[in-house]
Formats: structure tokens, sequence, C-alpha cells
């Protein structure tokens, strides 16, 4: 056995798995680790800082909310031709950023890959956060803000449905669906967590709490029995949400007849960018929470490099769809097709395009080399370019197709104005909020899941085996009851 | 404080004591609410007139005597609550006027449409006059006389003005008239004159004064030469095959612009293959240069020489043809054509040699008096006159002209010879040449009295302002270019108690005569000898008098020759940079300044809104590092004026344009501190055509609100919309399209369109829309009378400049060609009422839906306001309202709005309806009748307006319908109809008449394309 460094889980040798935890923690301790931060009477100065300026940040998006109710929707820069501006922007770009989190815990739990336990919570509570931001937009963005009730297909005194054929009516029912399911699956999964802290708590008020969140478990077998087919059935029903929210979401483009929106390839180029800017994003959030709260052997660099890899894999599938779009441009011979592509390399927006393909295609391919998936800095930086050029993706297709559109007489220029410029910053501190106050109230790592990938309950007997083999015996020896079974059934 | 009464309210000591102090101070912070501050006994003075006059106007629909005014017992036949009533009446603007039917409901004049049966309209209007009402409801206008006494402003009443003027003018009358001078601007109404010549009876030794800033005093002083008396040319292009315009905007800024742009359309559309030609040289790109079939930029003052070059291109043709009558071979006699080099003069010389009786050449107000006398000396050897050209008596015979007569005036002022000066109407301190110093002026005279319909430069500077009724508010007369006599009758009384120039001259008279009395006894006279209460009854019907009452033809055949240099022509030019004075047909000199309508309305070439700026030819801009949204300083004669640039293609170098009207003080709210003035640059000598200026680039930058290029297009979109405009806008050489008649349909190649849907079911009607691109002079009328007809809302210059506009009908215009000599097209477009409407696929609410007789109608009460519509709108004519864009302050604006259109609020989308409430009120009256609707009956606003009838709408259902034939010509294509919207809209391409061969006007390869609905191929 050779002596390894702290954090050598990024291994070489494929032949080699490393651990998901890091050596010498057991499971006290990663309850321990978790459960601490939420118990101690005071959190680290930095997240009352952190809060303080979200919550500021949040309070302008409320002001610029109310602004804009009062005022109308003229506050924006939008304009004759570019009808959807930073709203839509924002929208798309902030319900992309949850999709990472409901590939995390339901598609890599299908896949079973077990390293997605560290991140999971953490990645699902940012999706339901995003989805909240995401879901401001929409509202805000229509122009009568107060019959928004239409929208839905209930009886109203008109006496009138919705238009079917409109995707805007798809998306709202996409994205609500969306929406409850990722809560429920964050919710749920929770639930043997809320418990343990539940049981851990200090005084009255958190113990009723946490009493009343746990939904009474007591960790029975009986529980984990349907907590595990429960969990199992939401991530199959979770999987076609990852799917389908951002597909239906680039119907809202696809379905128009605008060149630049009218394409067939748009869904999965869409669902791919989501994903891509999800991990992005869930990088940007773990590496300071690893860091701050000390969870560096819960939420290893194994981790971190894996989401670099995804987003080495996402990223290079968003620059192969630019790609197409261009190629299929030129191929229909739909001179308006053409003209919106050439424009966007260098029309008037060439400057947020340059952003785009810089942050999106070239940034993540630093990640070709392992010192770059596991250098924090690195991954950190890329994280928030990744973001920020997924977010001028969105710019780029909603504004250069709309700013030059069939008739050159129609033409105009869109420059957001400070109103849209703060509420995209508002929406920042409603997500940051509420992360924060997750962070500090409710347990940010899966502890009965990471548990459960620890290579004591793996192995069936303490840590002797760190870099076993264990991986390739997964289907024989591991389904999932046995996955879940270490916490509740060990004494 | 002794004149406060007992239930006056006051807001401070300052105010209660009202010294000059106080008065001074509001004037300087408040200067729009001094009227108001002046007196709570304006306000409360004002309201009462405002229910008074409502009442008047509801109880009568007219304005009647008013002892009549009480509740109808019984109602009277044709007055239906709710049910609009429409009158004929004249508009006079600078001295001809357009006849007009003016819609009122009940008691309230809403909208104005042209008169058919009035020459001067046919039917038509300009954007001017469907502006007027709201003009009539500004709120800006002046309420209430005023006297200016040593700087302070007072308010006072009519009584106290008549009893003033009972004194004063008696005095006068006494001492002979000496020292009396009447200031009048232009005005074709014999009531007036009539009343001119009994001031002049009465005051002997008064002066009487007629004055315009825009003047075409040079063709009258031009056509006197050749005619021998005061002559006025007035054109019929109908007839007219070959037209060679020498810097003359037919279509813009002359007065009888709505006949010419009638006459014109005739001969454009290609039918039985042939085509009238049009020839322009012109500095500044006007609408006619648009029109043209082939224009040449080139300077105005180099526009003579090319004229007396065309007159001997001519003669020399003419040599051993014996085209020409000797009349201009005569004058010619001597002159010699130094230059060889000018082909297109060449080619209008053959042409014009090949069409006489049909030919025509005329120029333009910038032009000297010579190139106009010259023109007719063409004109007559052609023997076009009694064909495309009548020239007829001027009916002002005696005058001086304008130019001559303000100078003239001022000197008598310098001297003292004159102690009262009437201002009737006009705004000298504003428009006259600024080397006459007349603000001052004014100020020197003893007594000013001015007549207004707002306080503006001139009224400051007088001693009594007294508010004039607007022409829908007061009887009167007027006559068109050609002479065509018509009524202006009153449709609401005057809504601030406002008096007509007509009845100020009685009051000077010392006469308390109505302006109804007034009109009568002018038409009495013309009615001798027959019945005249029949006669007149028939008038205020028509709108016109009984057979019309043309002025009378000169006597052509006694022409003799011009008495003017015509060989100097030559030599005319002195080089440099040369400033054109070129009105925009939006403000005119400045009186419409304060109408929000005709400020937003895009100016026909430039597309700039809210502003005027002088318009750079690109290689001057280049020379002098310019861009557009620059500044450019203009130095003529010791004053400088700087004003934003905007690069304008195709004007002549050399040559900057600038618009006047602009930069007022005193406009009222609307038009204040819009634009630049360019008054100080004009001169007695130079009003139209600023010789030598010194132009260079000044600091800073401005931008202009344009409805169109909001940015400057870079190279990318420039090349992007030069491959497409060949599909967009379709037009082709009458060469080209005699071989190929279907040239329209097969621009655009593209796979043959499925349907996905079923197809609608009409079983009733169908309604669709033409219009005639070869017949469009972009003139934006339909802009504003559709404005005017829905509610449509001005947005300001902020922000259109932030790409906010709402028209619901915009003029697209577009260049071809090169920068320096482009080819512009015209291309309005409105909401297509697409069969397959992307946007009511979109809508999440269904607020936009297909109606029974395919209208894509817009339910504004079930719009959420998402704008997707407007995303997936090919032709973005959708129109969001950002703010609550429709909020008038005072009741009075309200009394503007159609009540049959619906005003939308903030968050709502709308768009073009193809006036659904005239579709409606006509079936509703055809239902009533038991009755079909006849073809033509329904005529949504936009085609009502159109002068050049290139709108037509109706119902395809109905095969015989005009809309149904010209949907079926070989002409008509659907704009982006590869897209399988299937427009209900469909233009008819245009057709040019080059004469350059088989030249394809539009370019595109033909003839392999599909054609948009028969390309299914099974």
């Amino acid at each position: 056995m050779v002596s390894v460094p702290v954090d050598n889980t990024p291994v070489e040798d494929p032949t080699q798995r490393p651990s998901m935890v890091l050596e010498g923690v057991g499971y006290a301790e990663v309850t321990d680790r978790v459960c601490r931060i939420i118990e101690r009477p005071k959190p680290p100065i930095g997240w009352y800082i952190a809060f303080a300026i979200s919550l500021c940040l949040l309070a302008l998006f409320g002001v610029m909310i109310g602004y804009l109710l009062l005022a109308g929707t003229g506050v924006w820069g939008i304009n004759n031709p570019v009808g959807w501006g930073f709203a839509i922007v924002n929208l798309v770009f902030w319900i992309g950023i949850g999709h990472a989190g409901t590939l995390i815990s339901a598609i890599l739990f299908l896949f079973r890959q077990r390293w997605r336990t560290g991140v999971n919570r953490a990645a699902e509570a940012m999706t339901i956060f995003a989805v909240a931001c995401a879901g401001v937009f929409p509202a805000i963005h229509v122009g009568r803000i107060w019959l928004l009730h239409w929208f839905f297909p209930v009886p109203f005194q008109q006496n009138m449905w919705p238009n079917f054929r409109s995707p805007l009516l798809w998306d709202l029912i996409a994205i609500s669906t969306y929406g409850t399911v990722s809560l429920m699956f964050w919710y749920m999964g929770m639930v043997p967590d809320l418990a343990t802290l539940r049981d851990r708590a200090k005084n009255k008020l958190w113990f009723y709490v946490y009493g009343l969140l746990s939904l009474g478990w007591r960790g029975s077998n009986r529980h984990w029995l349907r907590f595990e087919r429960a969990y199992l059935l939401l991530a199959a029903l979770a999987t076609p949400l990852v799917l389908s929210v951002h597909s239906v979401v680039s119907f809202d483009f696809a379905v128009s007849q605008l060149p630049g929106w009218h394409t067939t390839i748009f869904p999965p180029y869409f669902v791919a960018g989501a994903v891509f800017g999800g991990f992005a994003m869930v990088t940007l959030l773990l590496v300071p929470c690893r860091e701050f709260f000390g969870l560096k052997e819960l939420i290893t660099l194994r981790h971190l490099e894996n989401m670099a890899k995804i987003m080495l894999a996402t990223g290079s599938i968003v620059g192969f769809a630019y790609a197409t779009e261009f190629f299929i441009a030129w191929y229909s011979g739909n001179p308006y097709e053409g003209f919106a592509f050439i424009n966007r390399m260098f029309g008037p927006y060439a400057w947020a395009y340059w952003i785009m393909i810089s942050c999106n295609l070239l940034a993540p391919q630093i990640f070709w080399w392992k010192r770059a998936r596991t250098h924090i800095w690195t991954l950190w930086i890329v994280a928030i370019l990744v973001n920020v050029g997924m977010w001028f993706e969105r710019y780029v297709i909603i504004v250069t197709s709309l700013s030059r559109d069939f008739l050159p007489s129609s033409w105009d220029y869109y420059m957001p104005t400070w109103v849209d410029m703060l509420t995209l910053l508002g929406s920042f501190g409603l997500f940051f909020t509420l992360f924060l106050l997750f962070v500090r109230y409710l347990p940010m790592v899966a502890m009965a899941e990471v548990k459960s990938v620890m290579p004591q309950s793996v192995e069936g007997h303490e840590g002797h085996k760190p870099f076993g083999d264990y991986w390739g015996d997964v289907p024989e020896q591991h389904d999932e009851d046995d996955a879940w079974a270490p916490v509740g059934r060990k004494p | 404080m002794s004149s406060l009464k007992g239930n006056d309210f006051w807001r401070s000591l300052e105010e209660l004591e009202d010294t000059p102090a106080f008065r001074e101070m509001l004037r300087d912070r408040f200067p729009h609410f001094v009227a108001l501050a002046n007196g709570p006994a304006s306000r409360r003075g004002f309201l009462k007139l405002m229910g008074a006059s409502l009442a008047f106007g509801g109880l009568v629909g007219c304005r009647r005597p008013q002892e009549r005014i009480v509740p109808h017992a019984s109602r009277p036949d044709g007055r239906d609550p709710g049910v609009p009533v429409q009158y004929a009446t004249s508009m006079d603007v600078g001295g001809a006027a357009i006849g007009l039917l003016v819609t009122s409901f009940d008691g309230r004049p809403v909208k104005v449409e042209g008169n058919p049966g009035h020459p001067a309209s046919a039917g038509g209007t300009n954007a001017v006059a469907q502006a007027s009402v709201l003009e009539l409801y500004d709120p800006d206008r002046s309420q209430a006389v005023v006297r200016n006494e040593r700087g302070t402003r007072m308010v006072q009443d009519w009584a106290a003005f008549d009893g003033f003027a009972k004194s004063h003018f008696e005095g006068l009358r006494t001492a002979g008239g000496e020292g009396l001078a009447v200031l009048a601007e232009a005005s074709s109404s014999p009531s007036r004159k009539a009343l001119q010549h009994r001031v002049a009876e009465a005051f002997p030794g008064s002066r009487w004064i007629e004055y315009e800033s825009l003047s075409r005093d040079s063709e009258r002083a031009g056509l006197r030469s050749v005619f021998g008396t005061p002559t006025r040319a007035a054109l019929d292009l109908s007839r007219a095959q070959v037209v060679v315009s020498l810097d003359a905007d037919l279509f813009g800024d002359h007065p009888d612009q709505v006949r010419h742009a009638r006459d014109f359309a005739a001969h454009r559309t290609g039918e039985g293959g042939e085509m009238s030609r049009l020839y322009c040289v012109e500095s500044a790109f006007s609408l006619t240069g648009a029109m043209a079939d082939k224009r040449v930029p080139m300077r105005s003052g180099a526009i003579p020489a090319a004229a007396l070059g065309l007159a001997a291109r001519l003669l020399r043709a003419d040599a051993g043809r014996g085209t020409l009558a000797p009349i201009l071979a005569t004058q010619l006699a001597g002159t010699a054509v130094t230059d060889g080099d000018r082909g297109p003069l060449d080619r209008m010389a053959e042409d014009l040699l090949a069409h006489p009786h049909d030919a025509l050449v005329v120029a333009g107000p910038r032009q000297p008096a010579a190139v106009h006398a010259l023109c007719a000396l063409i004109n007559l050897a052609l023997g076009n006159e009694g064909h495309t050209v009548r020239h007829v008596v001027d009916p002002d015979g005696e005058r001086v002209s304008h130019g001559a007569a303000i100078a003239e005036l001022a000197g008598a002022i310098g001297e003292g010879q004159v102690s009262t000066l009437v201002v009737l109407g006009g705004n000298p301190a504003y428009d006259a040449p600024a080397d006459l110093g007349f603000g001052a002026l004014l100020e020197a005279v003893e007594t000013t009295i001015h007549l207004g319909l707002y306080e503006n430069e001139t009224a400051g500077k007088c001693g009594w302002h007294l508010p004039r009724a607007h022409y829908l508010e007061s009887w009167g007369d007027a006559r068109g270019w050609g002479g065509t006599r018509g009524v202006v009758q009153p449709l609401i009384a005057p809504l601030y108690g406002g008096r007509s120039d007509l009845e100020l001259l009685a009051t000077l008279l010392g006469e308390s005569t109505g302006g109804q009395e007034i009109v009568r006894e002018t038409l009495r006279a013309d009615f001798a000898g027959v019945d005249f209460e029949s006669h007149w009854r028939r008038t205020l019907h028509d709108g016109v008098v009984p057979h019309g009452g043309e002025f009378p033809p000169v006597d052509s055949a006694g022409a003799g020759g011009t008495g003017l240099d015509l060989a100097s022509l030559a030599g005319a030019d002195g080089g440099g940079t040369e400033v054109v004075v070129v009105p925009d047909g939006k403000v005119h000199d400045g009186r419409f300044a304060n109408l929000g309508w005709l400020q937003e309305l895009p100016g026909a070439m430039t597309k700039i809104t809210w502003d005027n700026a002088a318009l750079v030819p690109p290689a001057d801009a280049e020379a002098l590092g310019l861009t557009t949204n620059d500044r450019i300083a203009l130095t003529a004669a010791g004053a400088t004026v700087e004003l934003p640039v905007y690069v304008m293609p195709g004007q002549a170098p050399g040559t900057i344009a600038v618009a006047p009207g602009y930069g007022r003080g005193s406009a009222g709210h609307v038009g204040d501190g819009v634009g630049v003035d360019v008054g100080p640059l004009r001169t007695t000598g130079a009003m139209d055509v600023i010789p030598g200026v010194a132009a260079a680039a000044a600091a800073g930058t401005h931008d202009l609100a344009c409805t169109q290029d909001h940015y400057p297009i870079d190279p990318i979109g420039e090349s992007g919309m030069e491959r497409r405009l060949d599909e967009i806008y379709r037009s082709a050489d009458i060469e080209h399209y005699r071989h190929h008649p279907d040239f329209a349909q097969h621009v655009v190649h593209h796979p043959p369109l499925e349907q996905m849907f079923k197809d609608h079911e009409y079983d009733g009607h169908r309604w669709a829309m033409s219009v005639d691109l070869g017949k469009c002079v972009g003139c934006g009328t339909c802009v504003v009378a559709c404005q005017a007809e829905n509610n449509v809302p001005v947005v300001g210059r902020q922000e259109v400049e932030n790409g906010r506009e709402m028209h619901w009908i915009r003029v697209d215009r577009y260049f071809r060609g090169e920068p320096d000599a482009p080819r512009a097209v015209m291309m309005p477009v409105t909401c297509h009422q697409c069969e397959n409407a992307p946007c009511e696929q979109v809508c999440p609410v269904a607020a936009t839906v297909h109606d029974r007789e395919g209208l894509n109608v817009m339910v504004y009460n079930r719009c959420v306001g998402t704008r997707y519509c407007a995303n997936n709108c090919p032709y973005k004519v959708r129109r969001f309202n950002f703010f609550k864009f429709q909020d008038p302050d005072s009741d009075v604006e309200k009394m503007v709005f159609n009540p049959d259109v619906t005003v939308r609020s903030r968050g709502v989308m709308e768009k073009c309806s193809f006036c659904v409430q005239r579709i409606n009120r006509v079936k509703i009256e055809a239902g009533n009748d038991g009755r079909l609707i006849e073809d033509g009956e329904i005529v949504p606003a936009c085609a009502q307006a159109c002068p050049a009838g290139a709108v037509v709408f109706g119902d395809l259902n109905d095969p015989e319908s005009e809309v149904a034939r010209l949907h079926a010509q070989d002409r008509s294509y659907a704009l982006l109809g590869e897209m399988n919207n299937r427009p209900r809209l469909r233009y008819l391409a245009r057709l040019t008449n080059s004469g350059e061969g088989g030249g394809h006007g539009g370019g595109p390869g033909g003839g392999h394309g599909e054609p948009e609905e028969g390309g299914h191929h099974g």
C-alpha cells in the first residue's frame, strides 16, 4: 500500500477507482461534518457578508420589478423589432442553470454514477432556486401582469381557453411541471437527512422545525423501502423532464418563423447548452462551498474533475451545434437564414457572438488537460466564463435574430437599459439569498447517500481497500436496495 | 389688490399682488402656464366655454345661430346620436385650398377626408390636412385676448379689444388711414379679398402687405414676364406623357400636390403597355425625384443653366422638324449651347419633342423667375398649353411679391410711417427674412395687433394678441390652386372664443358682421340671377360652388417674349456650397410645429421625426469628415446655424438641404425647441437658395430619431439589404414588363407551399387590400390619416429613438444603387391580415384571432402583452404600448379621439385592423337598408386619404370588385409570400419607364421562380 496525498482522488490509472470520500472519514464524521455547518450557533462571517450582499441584490430585484410595474414595460430596452430582451434571455439562462441539478440527481442516479452523491443535494437546490429565478421573468415580462392568470387553462368569466397552439403555453406547462417535480425530488431526498438534523437538534425550535419537515421519518426498513422506490420513481419521472423542459423552451423560438430561431436543431442544442451551463453553475457554487464549509473530504477533487469533463463534453456538443447551424443556414439556401447567421458573426452584435464563442467553445477546451481539471482556480474561472458565455448564447439567439429579420426597414438595435441590467443583477440576489439560506439551514450534502458510497459500506467492512476495483462488480453486487442499505440497516 | 373678487383664490402674496416681477418670474419658469396663471378668470372662462361649446356641438352638430340652442323635442331627421355626419369645407394653406369632408361625431369633428367633388382633392388629402383636427383641439392654442404692455402680459377679453378697436380705427379712418398697415398671410379667400378692398377704401392711406416665407413668387414673376399679367400654372399630369421637372417637387411641396399625385398615377400602371415618363433634375432628393424614371442630381444653382441647355437642345433637335412653335426660337435667338456633355438633357429634349402637346416642363419655386419663364416658353412652343398645363390668371393681380412686400413694410416701419400694424395670421417675427430684423421692428410700431391660432413669436411682440378661430370653427371661403371655389364652414363653435380673419377685418371696418354673413355677401355677387338660398345650400353641401369657379385662362396667344434675361441663366451658378430651404411637408413654414402627428410623421425621404437636419450629400459629408448625427455649422451672411447632419444619398454634391419651420420658441408644448431654426440664413434676396455658404464640422453630436435605419447600418447589413430588396420591392422597366408581364410572380424561388391547417371558409366577405407601388409617391398622408382614424398615439422623440413608434402603417423607403445617384423606392406596409397568420399561432391567450371575414383581429381586452405576436410577424407591423402613451392631460385633447375606436392602454399590442370600425359601420347601414355592400363603399382611412389612389380595399368574394381585379393582375405579388403566410394585402409591382431599353428595374433573375400560389407541384 502506497501512501497517498491528501486529495488524490483524481487518479490516472483507469483500472483504479478512487474513493468517493477521502480516507479517514467515517460515517459519524460525515454526519458531523454536514450537520456542524447547520448546528453551529453562528455561521462564519463570510456567510453574513455574502448574505447581506445577496439580500441587497434581492431588494434591488424587488425595486426594479416594482418600478417596472408602475411605469410599464418601456423601462426596458426592448423596442419594435426586438420584443424580447433581457427578460427572456434571463429566463432561458436560469432555466438552463437548473438542468444540471436534475441531471445530476436523476439521470446520473439512473446511470449509477455514484460520484453524484457528493454534489447532488446542492445541485438540486440550485435547480429549485434557478427555476424560481427563471419563473419570475416570464411573469414580469408581459405588458399586463395583472392578467397573468389568463395563461392558465382554468375557466374564467371570459369562458375562454388559452391558445394551445402557442409555445408560450407549452412553456408554462413545461416549466411549472419541472419546478414541481424538482421540488418534490429535492425535498423527498432530503427527508432522511432532515430526520438526522431533528435527532441532533439542540433546541426545541429546530427540533420542531426539522421534525415537521422530516415527516416522521424514523429510518425503519419500511421507510427506506418506500423511500427508495419513490426516489427511483421520481428520478425516472424527472429524467425526461431534463430533456423536455429545455426542448419546450427552445420551441418558443424554433416554432416561430424568425430567421435564426426557426431551426430544428434547437431542442438538443438547448438541452446540451443547459447541461453545460448548469454544470458550470454547480462548479461555481461548490468550489467555494467546499472551501468555506470544510467539505473537501465529501466533495472531492474527483467530483470537480468529473464535472469539468461534462463541461468539456457538453461544451463541445454546443460548439458542434453552432457549426451545424451555420452549415444548415448555408445548405438550406434560405437567404434570410443565411443572413441571420452571417449577421450574428460579423454584424452589429458580433461582440456578443464572439464572447459566446470564446466562453462556451474555447474556454472549456482547457479541460482536455488534467491539470486544468484539477486546478481549483482554473475550474472556477472557467465555470464563470461558461456562465457568461451561456448567458450570451441566449442573448445572441434572441436579440440578433429579432433585431434584423425580414424587412430591413424595421431593423433596430437593442440596447438594455439600466433597469434591464439591475434586474438581471437582482435575480442573482434572489438566487444567492435562497442558496445561502439553504447552506445555512439545510444539509448541503446528502449524508445518507454519501454514506452509501463510502468504501466502508461498499466493501462491507472498514476501509481496507480504499482504491478497490469494486466498480466492475456493480451490476451484480449493488442493486438499489444495497446501495441505500448502509445508513438504515447498520445499527 | 383692488381687482380681487370675493371668491378668488390666490396662492401667494406675489400672485395676489400680481406684480410685473411676479409675472416675469412666471414667464421665466412656466412659460406655458402663464395663460392659465394670469387669471383664474381665464381658466374658469375656458371651462365654461368648453362646456358650452360641447353642448352646442352635442345638440346641433354644427354651429347654428345661438338662439336656436335648445334640446330637441323631437329629433330632426338625419341626426342620430353616435352616427357621424360629414360636412364639406376647405383648408387653405399659403393661399391655395384643398376641399375636405370632415366627419363629425355628435358635433365633434374628428376626422378630415378629401372632398371627391373638389378637383384639388378628388377625395385625397395631404398629411397637413389630416392633422388639422389635432390643431383644432390643441390645448396650446391661444385662448384669450392678450394685451402686452411694457413687457407685461395681461389677459383681456374681446369686449376690451372691441372697445379699443372702435375708437382706434375710427381715429385712423378720420386720419385717412395714414400709418395703418395690414400684414396678412396669403389667403385664397374671395371674401378676404373683398374686405381688403373695403379696408383700402375706408383707409386710403393704408398699406396691405401679403407675406409667406414659403413663396412661389418667382414662378409668378416668371410667368408674368411671359404673359404680361400675373399668372399661375395649373398642371394636368394625367395628360402628360413626358414630364421634365426642374427642381420642382410636384408631389411634395406643391400646393396642388394631391391632384398631381392622382393625375400622375393615371399613367403608371402599364396597362395597355403604355406609360408616362418623368425626368427630374433636382438638388435635394424629393418625392418627385423618387418617382422619377430618370433623376439627375444637380445643384439648384446649376439648374438654370441646364434649363437653358434643355431649351437650346430642343431648338437644335427641332431644326428641320418644325414641331416647336417659333416663340422659343425667337426668345433664344443668339443663345448658344456651350456645353456638349449633358447626356440626359439630350434625351429629355428628344422625348419632349416626340410628345408635343403631351409633354410638360415645370420648374420649382427655388428656381429664379427666368427659369419659370423659360419653362412657360418651352411649354408654349411644344403646344402643351391647354393640355398638360393651363396658364390661368392669378387672382391676386395687384400685389407685389412677398419678399418685396415685407421688405417695403420693414422700410416703412423703419422710417416711422407705420403706427398701427395688424398682423392677420402668420408669424413674421419668426419667418421674415433675417436681414430685416422684423421682430425688433414690430416693437417699434406703436400699435400692433396680431391675430393667430397660437401665441407665437410674433404675438409676444405685439401689443394685442387675438385668438384666431380655426378653419374648422369659422366661416370662410377659399380657392384651390386652379381656382375651384369652395366654402369653409364651421363644424364646432370656437373652442376658445376665437375670431376669423374675416371677422377681425369687419371689426376694423367698425362692423360686427359675422363670418357667415360676410361669406354669403361675397357669394351673392356670384350667384346673381339665380336663387341664392338654394345655391347657397348646394354650395354648403358640395363644398364647392356650382360650376367650380376655376380661374380663367390667360391669353396665351398673346404671350409675348419674356423681358427677363434668359442668356444670363447660363452663368447663374456662383459655385461653392449652396443651402436650399426645402419644406418637409410636415410643419410647413413652422405653423404646424405644435402638431404631434406631424412632428412624428417620418420625413418622406429621411424618415427623421421630431427634428430637421442638414441633409448633406455623401461626397460633401466625406470631405467635411461628417456622418449622420454629427453636427454641421452653416454660415451665410454673417449668420451661423448649427444643425445635425443627415447624409442624404442622391443629393447633388455642393447642395445642403434644410427644412424651415423648426426651432420654434413659442410654438407650444409640443413644438418648442424641436429642431433648429434656419431662419437666420434666409435673407431677402436668398430665401430658398442660399449660395456661398461656408459649411464646417461643428462640435458634438445629436441623435436624430429616425423610424428607419435607427442606427448606422454596417456593411454586412448593407449587403443583406441589397440582396433581399429585389424580392421585397419588385419593380421592372416597362420594356421588361412587356416581355415578361408576370415578372413579379417569378422573383423568389421556393418549394411548393403546403397547407398544414384546414383553410378558413368564408361564405360572407373576404376583405383584402391592394397597394400599387407604381402609384404610391410616399407622401405619408396614409400614416397621419390612420393615426387620426385609429387613435394611434404620439410617442414623442425619445420613444421614436428607442424604436417604439406606434404607426399602424408606415412607408418604408429604400435606396438602390450608388449613394451618389441612387434610386429611392417607397413601400407602404401595414398589417397584411395573413390567412396563415404567424401572430395568431403564437399568442398564448388567443388575443389575436381570425374572424369570419378573414380579418386578423386584435382583441385588446384579452391581450396580456407577451409581444410574441410581434416577434413572429415577418412584416413587423405590430405595435406595443410600452407605456401609457394615450394619456391626455385635458378634456379638450380627448375630443380628437374617434369614438368608434378603442383607446389602447399600456401593455397592449395593437395593429392595423383594415379600419374594422368602418367595415362594420357600412355593414350595419347596409343591413338596415337590406341591401348588399357595394364595392368601394368601405374605404379604410389610408385608402381614403391616399392622394394617388394607390390603396384599394374590397371584398375578394366579390369577383367584380376592384381589389379582386387588382389581386388577379400580373403585377400583383405577396410580400414574403414564400413564407406561406398568404397575406390578404398584395402589392402591385412598380413599373418604371426609363427609356433605356430592356433595363431591369428590379434586377432579379426572372422567369425561373415559383409563383407564390400556383406553386403546388401536385
